[in-house]
């Protein structure tokens, strides 16, 4: 929640990582060539750690991530509030006051057309988001501990009125 | 040659139209362009469908000619695939220019018929037009898949895997697996039939919505079918594109590319990864069952890994130390590698569930998926274009047009993909008019950027006329 800078930075790491490494492999003793079957035969034993090294990443970073995912607490938030959030071409008809430091549930659908609740803290940052379906009911489960003002944008293209879509409410 | 040069020449022209169209959408949320919101949506509905089709259609090109090189294909298919495709860039530019068409190209149900500014005829134009596109992507697919199969006797062989299980008895035999182009045409075959199936089938319970409002549609069964259908067709352009790699990087680097296990069990991934990485795009979709959300971000991880393990590591290992000369074709080449680990780094971090609360429809989605696109898929299908013709001609371009062209299309990029990515980070939403702060700021640097990719572009494309329009080599020389 709000960690957009973070993985901005994140991703720009490993970006410039990317590029001086494939530059570095690519330029470096470019001007003496090398048989195929020299570059093959260390290339290919790197490239057996390196296939350790990515499918280690990939598991390990999944790993970590399993207990940050939104789902479970969706289904099960005992003695939360819940409040009705609905969606409709170009509005969101929720309540204009949320309290802070308790469990909530926003229940979020949608009258006509796919939206998205999406939820910006009072410094600016995406806080949390969740999609306003039709003939669905979407439980997203947060908890305020900053108070102050919250706008709420619509993140999924529902029309054109769509970059227009936005409300908010104050929590106390 | 002339099936691949037809598509190839048709792809880049629909591309270069369409870039004229993101640099005004893009100097419109910059406020330098004055657009009225509706015709900014008619306009980026054009400008999604007309680059991903742009894409496919050149990648398709370079496909079926890396297929026809090995087996024989009957140029007729082709051609009436590329009557399915004109006719279905007609209908959609006909719904977009005429009828205003505004749902975008995901037209998730049930924008296309609710709160609507433009007529049914346009939506009934749009979709016909989508469906008929999918129907010439299908039809390639049928033909390339039916070819390999017969002429390797079966799915098992053609995705070699007696070579992986049974390489001693299957050597013996004085057997050779596929060639590499030929697993990358496979998968594409196979997942192009998959996601154009999930396409059709909600394009045509949207058809019999339009003629029959009490037809009823599930929003998420639409949703999911949709993002199959999306997601399967626009990651495919990539691998339409790859096969190149396979062909032109051996006759860049004067080495050879050869198919091995390694290669084989990546394609299976990729095979079976690109059909299911697509529930990333359903993550904020709470009701959806939660096992698919985390196959969603595995499936996405490990779809990675045939990438930046054998695809890109080979292409590198070709170039390490090979004395490669650098052309435009073999920079072209280089730097689609780059843009597709670039790219999909970001994508990556979009896939992770936690993550993705802070991504998810922002402008960090155009972000990846345009340096997925304009720096990889692009630069793969220029980089085949100028190999070829440089081969032809027995010349390269010198160093002031590689600078050029370099500078205009890789840093021009830079400058027009980094303010997405920023603005994304920001929490900016995809998909708006008008951007609430900081995105016009960051709109305005992008525009500037995208005009140089233009000038770039521009370059290439008088050098690319220049080259082709030298005698060709003879085979003696």
């Amino acid at each position: 929640m709000g960690e957009g800078p973070l993985v901005l930075q994140i991703f720009l790491v490993v970006a410039v990582l990317a590029i001086a490494a494939m530059l570095f492999v690519v330029l470096y003793g470019a001007r003496t060539p090398l048989p195929q079957s020299v570059v093959n035969d260390a290339g290919y034993r790197i490239r057996k750690i390196w296939l350790g090294l990515v499918l280690f990443v990939a598991v390990v970073a999944f790993a970590i991530t399993l207990p940050f995912f939104p789902y479970p607490w969706a289904k099960a938030s005992p003695g939360a509030q819940h409040f009705t959030v609905t969606a409709a071409q170009y509005a969101f008809v929720m309540p204009s006051v949320i309290p802070a430091n308790v469990p909530i549930v926003f229940d979020v659908t949608s009258q006509d057309v796919n939206h998205g609740f999406g939820i910006y803290a009072p410094d600016g940052n995406l806080f949390a988001q969740v999609q306003a379906m039709p003939d669905y009911i979407n439980h997203l489960p947060i908890e305020f501990h900053v108070k102050g003002h919250y706008t709420v944008r619509c993140l999924e293209f529902c029309g054109i009125g769509h970059a227009y879509m936005h409300g908010g409410f104050d929590v106390r | 040659m002339k099936i691949m040069w037809t598509y190839i020449v048709a792809g880049l022209t629909i591309f270069g139209l369409m870039l004229l169209v993101g640099i005004g959408l893009r100097a419109s949320q910059a406020g330098w362009l004055p657009i009225d919101t509706g015709t900014f949506y008619s306009l980026l509905s054009l400008h999604g469908v007309g680059m991903i089709t742009a894409m496919a259609i050149a990648g398709l090109g370079l496909l079926w000619y890396l297929v026809d090189r090995e087996i024989k294909l009957d140029e007729r298919v082709a051609l009436l695939a590329f009557a399915f495709f004109a006719i279905g860039v007609l209908s959609v530019i006909v719904s977009v220019v005429f009828g205003h068409f505004g749902a975008l190209w995901t037209m998730l149900y049930p924008l296309p018929f609710v709160g609507t500014t433009w007529p049914a005829w346009a939506t009934g134009a749009w979709l016909m037009g989508v469906a008929l596109v999918m129907l010439g992507f299908m039809l390639i697919c049928a033909q390339l898949l039916g070819a390999i199969l017969r002429q390797y006797g079966g799915l098992g062989s053609a995705l070699g895997v007696d070579y992986v299980f049974r390489r001693k008895a299957f050597e013996a035999a004085g057997k050779h697996p596929p060639k590499p182009q030929i697993f990358a045409a496979t998968v594409v075959s196979i997942d192009g039939l998959i996601g154009g199936a999930s396409g059709l089938l909600v394009g045509i319970a949207m058809i019999a919505h339009l003629l029959d409002p009490h037809v009823a549609i599930d929003p998420l069964w639409a949703k999911n079918l949709t993002y199959q259908f999306g997601h399967t067709f626009a990651n495919l352009t990539m691998y339409m594109a790859v096969a190149g790699i396979y062909v032109a990087l051996p006759i860049c680097t004067k080495r050879e590319y050869h198919s091995s296990v390694p290669l084989a069990v990546a394609w299976w991934g990729t095979l079976v990864f690109v059909i299911i990485a697509y529930f990333h795009h359903l993550y904020m979709d709470f009701v959806q069952w939660p096992i698919v959300q985390y196959i969603g971000e595995i499936s996405s991880y490990l779809a990675a890994v045939p990438v930046v393990v054998v695809t890109v590591f080979g292409g590198l290992m070709l170039i390490h130390r090979s004395g490669m000369k650098w052309t435009l074709g073999s920079m072209f080449f280089f730097a689609g590698m780059v843009g597709w680990i670039v790219g999909g780094s970001a994508a990556i971090l979009d896939a992770t569930i936690p993550l993705n609360v802070d991504l998810h429809n922002t402008l960090w989605v155009p972000a990846h998926f345009h340096t997925y696109l304009l720096e990889g898929v692009l630069l793969f299908i220029l980089g085949w274009v100028f190999v070829a013709l440089e081969q032809r001609a027995g010349s390269a371009s010198n160093a002031v047009v590689r600078w050029i062209v370099g500078l205009g299309i890789f840093g021009g990029g830079a400058i027009f993909l980094i303010p997405f990515y920023v603005a994304g980070a920001a929490g900016v939403p995809r998909r708006y008019a008008v951007e609430p702060a900081p995105g016009p700021f960051w709109a305005g640097i992008a525009t500037i950027g995208a005009l140089l990719v233009l000038v770039g572009v521009l370059a290439a494309l008088v050098e690319g006329i220049r080259l082709a329009r030298k005698p060709a080599l003879s085979v003696s020389q």
